[in-house]
């Protein structure tokens, strides 16, 4: 896919968007063309597998509204009662199911066109390409502003279609003081792909809990999201995300402290086996004082599979009295299997307390021999073991999140 | 921040090593091509193979770019304004210290490395390098009569041939990188250490490298060897004169530890950082590898960086043999303007290979300190264990602190551990010290000793006070 | 101890500080002479440590308004090295840990500043390590503990040892303790009191600064003072202290009350 030639045939093949995205899309196709697509020489995707990305994009993107089937809605676990959920099909008639509670409206257009793409702009990162290909494909853009000190939760499913890719643009503006608990669900499916896009800003005083499951599930199915969060002053913004069962997902969660002053935790899990790679880039950067962190990533990788984490946190001058923690534990339970991980810190404010760890082994041995010793067979004490690993950051995952029974499929494929 | 301000006077201190020695010198003129190369070659008498080994780097470094990967940037080196030889107007080496031009001995006595026989270091055996030649080593009866070879890399050319042309550039080949590559056609001096099967170095070995001449390149060599159950100490130190022009300095160093054997590598660069605006200084771009390429062989890397405009510099570990040891211990001190873009690379190819690194680094100023290391264990390296622990202190709101280490493993049997930590002094700390009537200055002093304590434990015993001294000059403010 | 020619050597009036900009003391009034022991007890926050600290001269607290002599040379204007050098002692109530900085090579560097400040010849490695050994035993410390970072990993008895040991080689004129007593099992504070009881001599004075009664038994003081929102407002002998045990510090709001309601 390097040649400029492939890559002007496949920006041809695209669909142009409307509205608001028209502009994005222009854009998405001039970094393309100037920049091209990545190489190994890219730092941020040096590890990336080059032959899953391409076949990511041979993908068709163009869908008839017939594709998502109203069968979907019944395969869902039965949502919770004081949780709406919308369950998006990206490219026709955008929105199947829509039920907006008391107090979260569509964004008007004035400030759509004020806030779009701005946030993602901020982050401001070198060869930016996942942007860029979500730019390029997304024909519809899900707004939605939750008002000033409501407090909800929300539910936002997005179920990937056979042999296609689906592209989703999602942009929430989080009004001073609102509370909301969001949870994301994303489905792959057959030889399938899903290109996602979220901008959120927060301003003052909110608190957003942020649950997003990401389950490849089915053959061949591959993911790259995007998410951009702007963080003002005093918001709390706590991210527990899940990532399993994937060919192929990347995740670039990138949060900016605008003032500084806010406290981001985040909670992020990606289990691979067989060929899989998921790898997870993450941004923090605080521009302003005494902005607090707390992130703890992990990664368990069996059989042949890989798990990538990258994680940059920036301290500039400005953010004096920065506390920020970072931590990225990870599994690595076959041969075969490949974990790379790399913490980046940049600071240049001498008052801040930063700390870094990481580390890569295996099950204790101790552990399981302690459970054996107590007559518990090898399966169940690696399965009891594994629970436990992903405890911390399942812990945190809102109760209505557990029916999407995730935490059984994380433990049933991986064996020792 | 009055207190970090007070602590930046205190990091600042003039270079006291930045004389000139009014010498004769024989330079070859400036430029680079394969004519020079041979002419660098003739001058030195090598055997044949050599220079082919310099004219294969030539061709490599001529298709190579120079590097700009790591986001520091500087002005670029014109490699035709360089001299690629200079050295000292005198006959062929001399036999005898006596003989040596005494400029040149006062030159490392104010250095404070004295080579004459009276004052000279007991214990330590030294290689004197000045600009592209070493003048004198000293204690090399002695350690022949351990069979110890050190002596400079030319003299082993003509002297031991045969383990030059076995293990040159097979640690660091010629094509490595741009620097090695350059390093590998042009280099002119440097020391050569060859430790017999069963010996144990009876004493510490040490080279001492001086710039001189402000357009010159230095591009020296040390190779070390140490055979079967073998071990040596080995240290080097590093000054050069202030110009307002930036003087490259690439480097190559190999290192070969055989089955049981052990080679501690220690190092104090100090060379000239360039004023307060950041002109002048040196480019210290230096390629340092060792192999551990026999089982429970040992390769332990220390150094203590204050010097250079910018330094790269990645002291490395391959751990082929099974049950073989790496270590690590830096500490790093930038100030003003200065960049430092350093750490080490441990690749565990064989089993239970062990690594172990101890990064510190300081910033003051404006200066850019950063630490970069991958650590790799590769799919056959059952067993195996890393522990690094990459900590920085800054000083003012200006400095910066990055911290890269990339960590990759392919074995499930093996275990990596890393932490890292920033801070700045702590207040408290300081009060502490000062309320026991401990001045300011030396409280500073002490709480930065404190914070590299880690590293300083693991320099050689003769060396380790001659580094801390280096470091509180570092930090000597105005009184004292 | 006490007699009437008594040199002063700290006096403090009308001493008002801040720290982050926030009032803590608000016109401290001490006086203490030669051979005294005094006791300030108070509430939590009720400025005891501020006033410690303003004493050895820390640089977070400023102070507003006010005086500190000590033997009638104003103090206010010294380092914190130069008033411990002089002679004036913090112990601290939460002795920071210095990792890498070690204990032995500390407590001789800060030995040598005040001999020197006291025109006594400094001491090398072997004079000095013959004096800290005949001061481990005043506080029964083990000499292992000189081999360590200072107070790294320390119990909190073992850190308030190593601030008597300080005190023991410091030999101030004024030590000021600062909770020496909080965190000390009963044997740990017997060891303590008797350390500083062995130390006091007829030319030097202790300020201890408490919460309870309990350190009072093992050291009797001359005075007692009672602290409340950054002033003194009772002073009295060890019988004040022993009052305030039995009934709490409630009765100083009802004192102070009825004073205001005097007013």
């Amino acid at each position: 896919m390097k040649s400029s030639t492939i890559c002007k045939e496949w920006l041809d093949s695209l669909p142009p968007t409307q509205g608001y995205l028209k502009n994005e899309q222009s854009i998405g196709r001039e970094f393309l063309l100037e920049k091209g697509m990545p190489s190994k020489k890219d730092e941020a995707w040096r590890l990336s597998n080059f032959n899953k990305l391409n076949s990511f994009l041979s993908l068709p993107t163009i869908i008839d509204s017939e594709d998502i089937k109203s069968e979907f809605k019944s395969i869902f676990p039965e949502k919770d009662e004081n949780r709406e959920r919308i369950i998006i099909n990206p490219n026709k008639n955008p929105i199947l199911n829509i039920n907006l509670p008391n107090g979260i409206e569509k964004l008007s257009n004035r400030e759509i066109e004020e806030n779009l793409g701005q946030i993602v702009k901020s982050t401001n990162i070198k060869n930016d390409i996942s942007v860029c290909l979500n730019q390029l494909t997304s024909l519809e853009l899900l707004a939605l502003k939750v008002k000033r000190n409501f407090n909800h939760s929300l539910e936002i499913v997005i179920p990937s279609i056979e042999e296609k890719s689906i592209s989703t643009r999602i942009f929430l503006l989080i009004e001073e003081g609102a509370k909301l608990d969001l949870l994301q669900i994303f489905i792959g499916n057959n030889n399938s792909a899903q290109n996602h896009l979220i901008e959120i800003k927060l301003e003052s005083k909110v608190e957003l809990t942020h649950g997003l499951i990401s389950l490849g599930e089915e053959k061949d199915s591959s993911s790259i999201c995007t998410l951009a969060v702007e963080q003002s002053e005093k918001s709390k913004y706590s991210l527990h995300s899940i990532h399993h069962g994937w060919d192929y997902a990347r995740f670039e969660p990138r949060i900016i402290q605008s003032k500084g002053e806010a406290s981001t935790m985040i909670k992020g899990l990606q289990v691979t086996k067989s060929k899989e790679q998921i790898a997870t880039h993450s941004l923090i950067r605080f521009e302003g004082p005494n902005g607090k962190l707390d992130q703890l990533q992990k990664a368990v990788a069996s059989e042949h599979s890989h798990c990538i984490f990258n994680g940059s946190i920036e301290v500039p001058q400005k953010a004096q009295k920065t506390e920020a923690s970072q931590l990225s534990r990870n599994l690595l339970l076959s041969k075969r299997a490949r974990i790379d991980t790399k913490p980046e810190l940049e600071i240049v404010a001498d008052d801040v307390r930063c700390t870094h760890g990481a580390t890569v082994s295996q099950l204790q041995d101790e552990e399981l021999f302690y459970l054996l010793s107590r007559g518990i067979d090898n399966k169940h004490a690696n399965s009891l073991l594994l629970k436990g690993y992903y405890d911390e950051v399942i812990s945190s995952f809102p109760k209505s999140a557990k029916k999407w029974n995730f935490i059984e499929k994380l433990i049933q494929d991986i064996k020792k | 921040m009055t207190q970090s301000n007070t602590v930046e006077e205190i990091v600042s201190k003039p270079y006291k090593y930045g004389f000139i020695t009014e010498i004769e010198t024989e330079k070859i003129p400036k430029g680079l091509n394969e004519d020079v190369i041979r002419l660098i070659s003739a001058k030195k008498n090598e055997p044949n193979f050599l220079l082919e080994f310099r004219l294969r780097a030539y061709e490599q470094w001529l298709k190579m770019k120079e590097p700009d990967w790591s986001g520091l940037n500087y002005s670029k080196v014109d490699y035709q304004d360089l001299v690629y030889y200079a050295a000292p107007k005198q006959d062929i080496k001399k036999k005898s210290l006596d003989e040596v031009d005494p400029k040149l001995l006062e030159t490392f006595e104010k250095l404070g490395i004295p080579l004459s026989e009276q004052k000279r270091l007991s214990n330590v055996a030294v290689d004197a390098v000045f600009d592209s030649v070493s003048i004198a080593t000293t204690y090399k009866e002695k350690l022949a009569e351990h069979g110890v070879i050190f002596c400079s890399i030319s003299e082993a050319i003509s002297e031991y041939p045969d383990l030059i042309e076995k293990y040159i550039g097979t640690v660091v080949p010629i094509n490595d990188n741009f620097f090695a590559a350059l390093n590998s056609a042009v280099f002119s001096d440097g020391s050569f250490v060859y430790i017999p099967k069963g010996v144990e170095c009876p004493m510490e070995l040490s080279s001492y490298f001086r710039i001189n001449s402000g357009d010159t390149g230095q591009f020296e060599r040390t190779l070390i060897i140490a055979e079967e159950s073998s071990s040596v100490s080995y240290l080097e130190g590093c000054t050069a004169p202030m110009f307002d022009t930036n003087t490259l300095h690439a480097a190559v160093v190999e290192l070969v530890a055989l089955d049981n054997a052990s080679i501690k590598y220690s190092t104090v660069q100090n060379w000239y950082a360039g004023n307060e605006e950041g002109v002048g200084g040196i480019y210290n771009f230096v390629t340092k590898r060792g192999e551990c390429r026999g089982n429970r062989s040992k390769i332990s890397w220390s150094q203590v960086e204050t010097g250079s405009a910018i330094t790269w510099k990645y002291p490395s570990c391959v751990l082929q043999g099974d049950n073989s040891i790496g270590e690590f211990y830096s500490i790093a001190l930038t100030n003003n303007c200065q960049k430092a873009d350093t750490g080490t690379k441990m690749i565990h190819i064989g089993k239970n290979t062990k690594s172990k690194i101890v990064s510190k680094g300081i910033s003051a100023g404006q200066s850019k300190n950063s630490y970069r290391g991958l650590v790799s264990i590769s799919p056959n390296a059952e067993g195996s264990r890393n522990y690094s622990q990459c900590d920085s202190m800054l000083i003012g709101d200006k400095a910066s602190a990055n911290t890269y280490p990339y960590i990759q493993s392919k074995q499930p049997q093996s275990n990596i551990e890393h932490e890292a930590s920033t801070c700045r002094i702590s207040e408290d700390q300081l009060f502490y010290l000062q309320s026991r009537g401990i001045d300011f200055e030396e409280s500073v002093s002490m709480l930065i000793s404190g914070f590299c304590s880690d590293v300083f434990n693991e320099l050689p015993l003769e060396f380790a006070s001659e580094a801390d001294k280096l470091l509180a000059l570092k930090l000597e403010g105005s009184v004292g | 101890m006490i007699s009437s020619t008594s040199e002063t050597i700290l006096s403090i009036e009308d001493l008002h500080a801040t720290v982050e900009d926030q009032e803590i003391l608000h016109g401290v009034n001490l006086v203490v002479k030669e051979g005294e022991i005094h006791a300030i007890m108070g509430r939590n926050g009720s400025g005891k440590s501020t006033l410690s600290k303003v004493i050895a001269g820390h640089p977070s607290y400023k102070v507003l308004s006010g005086s500190i002599q000590f033997k009638g040379k104003d103090i206010l204007e010294l380092e914190p090295e130069e008033r411990a050098r002089i002679g004036i002692f913090l112990g601290f109530q939460y002795p920071v840990e210095i990792p890498g900085v070690s204990n032995l090579e500390f407590l001789r560097v800060a030995t040598n500043s005040r001999r020197k400040e006291l025109l006594k010849s400094e001491l090398d490695t072997f004079e000095f390590e013959d004096l800290v050994k005949e001061r481990l035993k005043i506080v029964e410390m083990d000499p292992a503990f000189l081999e360590r970072s200072v107070n790294e990993g320390f119990s909190g008895g073992e850190k308030k040892r190593n601030e008597i040991l300080q005190m023991a080689l410091l030999e101030p004129i004024i030590s000021i303790l600062d909770e020496t007593d909080s965190g000390l099992d009963i044997d740990a504070l017997r060891i303590v009191a008797s350390g500083i009881n062995k130390l006091s001599q007829p030319n030097s004075a202790t300020i201890l600064i408490t919460h309870y009664q309990r350190l009072l038994n093992e050291i009797t003081p001359d005075f007692v003072h009672i602290m409340a929102d950054g002033k003194i407002i009772k002073t009295g002998n060890k019988e004040l202290a022993i009052d305030l045990e039995k009934s709490g510090y409630d009765f100083i709001d009802k004192d102070t009350k009825e004073k205001e309601m005097a007013k």
